[in-house]
């Protein structure tokens, strides 16, 4: 078991390694400029910027996709398990399937139809 | 799922030796990306540094090197600077589960064919890209500038929407592989068929996703630069923007490994099994022809609209992909 994570293990930490050194590079080697005024450090914008941005609202597009990906995940998380025992369990496993999945199609057929899944 | 034991030492040369060939792997798609684009809209591409622009890529390092590291005042610091280097970490750990060769015994040193052959190496691959999502987001927020965030919503949503197409799609092939371990699914590809045969819709879910996955043109809106200027590394310059086009980059070498590994055979050669033991070649190869078609579809294709993408992804890839899942354990369970 632990045989199996210790190349991972390594790999991880090299490729942590890799970018962290990059970037340690770059703060090394880069060039410095004279001097600094104040127009550089002021965040971009098209026009005149006037510095950070307001905190605002998002609008509700955002949140509603992020709830609709919890959802349709945690069906993958229950798939996955079934879909590697699923010979062993022929029919049966293949009855809980469907369930599973017309339970499913039952909440996607309702968010479809209240439009959740057009972009506003 | 037997196998000899690796000694410790020679798990760490052979870490050393495949992350580095990742690195060549990722400059040289880049140098290959503009040759590739040049020679498509009729020009010559990199062609000043060394033969054929070869020596394009170790130019551009030393440069993005060598740029001032330059951040906005309203920057949080510590975020700005973490969130490029959790992004590269991601996309580079995720290799280390796709087999590339058979495994090969050395004056009694077992060499095995993959860094890591782990029982989930399928769940840990899409385990680590949502993670590098954190990446683009926290860079997106750190930078502290409209664009930036806009540009990180817009790519967390997108990327999320598509995740699930992508790990659904990859159901059949779990279905018909009987596992989750990648070694184990290319070796059940060589005893019985390919899977891109049986599991054509599914393939062609995997790839349109993975291209949104990767942000790829045309699913580009990430970065769409007529609406975002250039999306959540706005205010990134010099190598910590660089490390976001790693990342970027070396996310759609692994996403075309895993769709060789699932769909194609892994490091297989067809019909002949003599050649089995050239498997690294076999892999580079068919790894280059789907790079190449990732390269071919961003000279080729007009970005979408952002309500058509979600769309596309919700209504179209995400039905297809659980039908053909639900096929596919259909006639698992009845040929059986």
């Amino acid at each position: 078991m632990f045989d199996d994570w210790l190349p991972f293990a390594i790999y991880g930490l090299f490729s942590l390694v890799i970018p962290a050194t990059m970037i340690g590079a770059s703060f090394a080697l880069a060039t410095r400029p004279k001097r600094v005024v104040k127009a550089r450090t002021i965040p971009f914008e098209s026009g005149v910027s006037t510095g950070p941005p307001v905190k605002q609202r998002f609008t509700v597009s955002f949140y509603l996709t992020a709830m609709l990906f919890v959802l349709f995940d945690i069906e993958i998380v229950f798939l996955y398990p079934l879909a590697v025992i699923l010979h062993e369990l022929a029919w049966f496993g293949f009855l809980e399937f469907l369930v599973f999945i017309l339970i499913l199609l039952v909440a996607y057929v309702y968010i479809w139809r209240k439009g959740a899944l057009e972009w506003r | 799922m037997t196998h000899p034991k690796e000694t410790w030492w020679v798990a760490l040369i052979e870490v050393g030796v495949i992350i580095n060939l990742v690195m060549v792997a990722f400059a040289y798609t880049t140098w290959l990306e503009r040759k590739v684009l040049g020679r498509m809209q009729r020009r010559f591409g990199p062609n000043r540094a060394g033969p054929f622009g070869l020596l394009q890529p170790i130019a551009d390092l030393v440069k993005l090197i060598r740029k001032e590291s330059f951040f906005p005042a309203s920057a949080h610091e510590i975020p700005y600077i973490l969130a490029p280097i959790l992004s590269t970490f991601t996309a580079l750990a995720a290799f280390a589960v796709i087999p590339w060769g058979k495994g090969w015994t050395v004056h009694g040193y077992y060499i095995p064919g993959v860094v890591s052959n782990l029982p989930i190496s399928l769940i840990l691959i899409f385990a680590l890209g949502s993670i590098g999502i954190y990446g683009y987001i926290v860079g997106g927020w750190a930078s502290d500038s409209k664009y930036a965030i806009l540009g990180s919503m817009r790519t967390c949503a997108q990327l999320v929407s598509y995740e699930v197409s992508l790990a659904l799609s990859v159901l059949g092939v779990v279905l018909m592989g009987q596992s989750l371990n990648l070694v184990d699914i290319v070796d059940k590809q060589q005893t019985t068929v390919w899977f891109f045969i049986p599991q054509f819709v599914g393939l062609c879910v995997f790839l349109l996703g993975g291209i949104a996955e990767t942000s790829r043109p045309p699913f580009d809106l990430p970065e769409a630069d007529t609406e975002l200027v250039a999306g959540y590394h706005t205010e990134y310059s010099g190598m910590r923007w660089g490390l976001f086009q790693m990342a970027e980059y070396i996310n759609m070498i692994v996403l075309s490994s895993l769709a060789v590994t699932l769909f194609f055979g892994g490091w297989h050669f067809p019909w002949v099994p003599s050649l089995d033991k050239f498997g690294p070649i076999w892999f580079c190869l068919k790894l280059a022809i789907l790079v190449n078609a990732f390269i071919w579809l961003r000279a080729s294709q007009p970005r979408l609209r952002y309500d058509q993408l979600m769309r596309f992804g919700w209504k179209i890839l995400l039905p297809a992909a659980t039908i053909n899942a639900l096929v596919t354990a259909l006639l698992v369970v009845w040929v059986k």
